[in-house]
């Protein structure tokens, strides 16, 4: 049988929506069982990730709680992929075995036999509120009870206002051509960085930094009692407990099929280390457990990465707002439109061809609301070759060359509160006030992940995670009216950021990526 | 590739000059041998070359990066001086005491060096100082404060490496005969910790682990490839399918 999976505001989003209500009455049924069971929902959660003491403040996990034994634990828990190029199908396997648990209550619930995930596409018209079923305590089957209703979700203020800010989000990602990115500053690509056998923090591919880190954050929020704390979407090891998690990543796994079939796209990886997964470079198994027991199931990005060979499809297909960016920028350039899918390839056959090109050296801190501002030197040679470059894209000269990419590092950032989005802009004049200038955005960063990678003896050894962010719409400006000399940077938090988080940003940078 | 090549050349030359030296530890010679400042230095510096350069790819690779192109070479050069030096220094210490374990010819001595080569593998300083290894900090792009950065943080690397590493790396050095193999051994040893994802640190016993699951991972790849070039033998396309484990 093939699932469809559907969007969540079919009927708007509400209970009259049958696949929503037997979410709930799935999701209901596995928050009943206990946590050591394999298909309870504290048990996938904590596939996801687990924090025992935020779990435990938030009321998740209690003394009385008996913990599943160690070997399940060390097979199945703290699994979540982020900042690797794993990133996509470790997820949607995921999605597929908490989607067949759920139907298998469903089922036994005398529901739907072909029950399927809904997912949740903020960027389709007036639909990047939070669907109203997740929002209200009460529902069909009781009142103040609604399995879908979650209370640490604060929404971008912070203040139960759940939405995502249509103006802080895009689909960008959608235009780049490779998957796989680099480490060294240039493009992270669509789904990830190559990890390799030993992870050292790599940056997040770009639809993991947008819209899915910061999709994460928006929902969350932080606590508005203690503006540390994260709201359970805001932070990794709490984010699976929040049932809109699960139509979050629908969407972003939509997103990858989409991108799939863009014709810019160069497809997924073929290298025998993606395909066959971390465990053939001595990594942990991608393991899910299955019902009804919760047997492992095992499988490698290659068993997931064609939807074809799969057992679901989605109803709709379209990104909502993706625009031909690179054919977009050459012919800006004044590139032969012609040459724009040419130019395409060549940018992809060129990743590894990355230099630094300037850099502020200080350290930043941010705290409060006020923006934070860094001023980027460019070194001379570095320059005069990217701009060089630009100048190779002009009409007169042939034959025609793909411009080089820029891209601008937020470098080192820590943080001990994940619940944060910084917005980032690149030569604001000085006096105005950057929100009136949307063509010098250079994107935003949401710290999913950050307090992790801050702890000294967590994952990154408390190197903090670097931010890459695509800045050649800014240059190619720049260049066009000959200011490209420095870079003003200014980072905006998009909230008041609390003195407590200690922010940090360890240096701003700009790379060019090309020939 | 840019950066592993050259330090996988460095590593295979340097095990090359220990096996080809006229005396030394390929000759089991290692502890008979009359000791000079200048042969001391060198067996120290072949040690850390054949051991610790291969396994620092990471660092040098976040070096090379992050510095200007007409930087990079110098960038490297200050990061290898300021990451070797400690390390040839602690390596000369550490013959030293090897040489006298050795000399004593005592049981006693020698069990006490591996309980405290044992105790520093399962500790949880250990642990910490194989985590700060995976950290590599924010390097100034100009001038002297670039230098000035990335010979600090070759310091405190080389410090972390040290503290991981010291108590395996006496091992090698207390064995007179099959010195050489030992020392292979251990450097896988010491590449397979290297590679593991840091974790909370806590008293276990740390093995070769990464490196041992990356040759079974590699195994079941490769046997599997081999299960279907003969299964799709007499099927023409049978190959263009996905390469899944």
């Amino acid at each position: 049988m093939t699932y469809t999976r559907t969007n969540v505001y079919e009927n708007g989003g509400d209970f009259s929506n049958p696949t929503i209500l037997w979410y709930a009455r799935g999701v209901a049924a596995m928050q009943a069982r206990a946590l050591a069971d394999p298909t309870s929902w504290r048990f996938y959660a904590a596939i996801h990730g687990i924090d025992r003491r935020l779990w435990t403040h938030y009321g998740y996990l209690s003394p009385s709680d008996q913990m599943p034994a160690q070997d399940q634990i060390d097979l199945f828990w703290n699994q979540c992929q982020h900042g690797t190029w794993y990133f996509l199908p470790w997820h949607r396997g995921y999605l597929l075995a908490l989607e067949a648990t759920i139907r298998e209550v469903v089922t036994g619930l005398g529901g739907p036999s072909n029950w399927a995930l809904p997912y949740w596409n903020y960027f389709a018209p007036d639909e990047f509120k939070l669907p109203p079923a997740f929002a209200s305590p009460d529902w069909p089957d009781g009142k103040g009870n609604n399995p879908l209703f979650i209370k640490q979700r604060w929404g971008p203020k912070n203040n139960g206002d759940v939405y995502v800010p249509l103006d802080q989000v895009n689909l960008d990602a959608l235009n780049e051509p490779e998957f796989t990115g680099v480490a060294s500053g240039g493009s992270p690509g669509f789904g990830g960085v190559d990890t390799g056998f030993e992870h050292n923090g790599s940056p997040h591919g770009l639809l993991e930094n947008q819209p899915h880190d910061m999709v994460h954050v928006f929902v969350g929020g932080r606590n508005p009692a203690n503006r540390v704390l994260p709201g359970l979407m805001s932070y990794p090891p709490t984010a699976g407990l929040d049932p809109i998690f699960y139509l979050h990543h629908a969407n972003i796994d939509r997103l990858w099929e989409v991108w799939v079939r863009e014709p810019t796209s160069l497809g997924n990886p073929t290298e025998a280390q993606w395909v066959n997964g971390p465990a053939s470079i001595g990594g942990h198994p991608f393991v899910m457990p299955n019902p009804p027991k919760g047997t492992p199931w095992y499988y490698t990005p290659g068993d997931v990465a064609d939807l074809a060979n799969l057992d679901y499809v989605y109803d709709n297909m379209s990104p909502a707002g993706v625009t031909a960016a690179v054919a977009e920028r050459l012919e800006r350039l004044h590139l032969a439109a012609g040459a724009a899918m040419e130019g395409a390839a060549r940018m992809a056959t060129t990743r590894h061809n990355v230099e630094l090109v300037g850099a502020h050296d200080q350290e930043l801190r941010i705290a409060g609301s006020a923006e934070v501002r860094a001023t980027v030197r460019l070194d001379a040679p570095a320059h005069r070759r990217m701009t060089a470059n630009l100048a190779a894209a002009a009409p007169e000269m042939a034959p025609a060359a793909a411009p080089d990419r820029v891209f601008l590092n937020l470098e080192k950032v820590r943080s001990l509160s994940d619940a944060t989005v910084l917005q980032v802009y690149v030569n604001v004049p000085d006096g105005a006030n950057p929100a009136d200038y949307p063509e010098r955005w250079a994107g935003n960063v949401g710290l999913f992940g950050a307090s992790q990678a801050t702890a000294a003896d967590g994952e990154h050894g408390g190197a903090g995670l670097t931010f890459v962010l695509e800045i050649t719409h800014v240059v190619n400006t720049l260049h066009l009216q000959n200011e490209l000399d420095a870079l003003e940077v200014r980072i905006v938090p998009f909230d008041e950021v609390p003195e407590e988080a200690e922010v940090r940003v360890g240096r701003v940078s700009v790379f060019r990526q090309g020939r | 590739m840019r950066v592993r090549v050259p330090l996988l050349a460095i590593g295979a030359a340097a095990w090359l000059a220990l096996v080809l030296a006229p005396v030394g530890p390929a000759h089991g010679s290692m502890h008979s041998m009359r000791w000079t400042p200048v042969s001391l230095v060198t067996e120290a510096a072949l040690m850390f070359m054949a051991m610790m350069v291969p396994l620092s790819g990471a660092p040098v690779r976040h070096v090379r990066d992050r510095s200007f192109a007409c930087r990079r070479w110098r960038a490297v050069a200050l990061f290898a001086a300021s990451y070797a030096l400690p390390w040839i220094a602690t390596t000369v210490v550490l013959l030293i005491a090897a040489a006298w374990i050795v000399a004593a010819d005592s049981p006693v001595v020698l069990a006490l060096a591996v309980v405290v080569v044992a105790v520093c593998q399962s500790s949880p300083q250990k642990q910490h100082c194989l985590n700060r290894c995976h950290a590599h900090p924010a390097l100034a792009a100009f001038g002297v404060k670039a230098d000035l950065d990335v010979l600090r943080f070759g310091l405190s690397h080389a410090s972390w490496c040290i503290g991981s590493c010291f108590a395996l790396m006496l091992l090698p050095m207390l064995f007179t005969r099959g010195h050489l193999a030992v020392m292979a051994g251990v450097t896988l040893w010491l590449a397979g910790e290297r590679i593991e994802k840091p974790m909370l640190p806590r008293w276990r016993w740390r093995g070769p682990g990464k490196i041992v699951r990356v040759a079974r991972g590699q195994v079941r790849v490769w046997a599997k490839r081999f299960e279907k070039t003969r299964s799709c033998a007499s099927r023409p396309h049978c190959m263009q399918g996905p390469d899944i484990l």
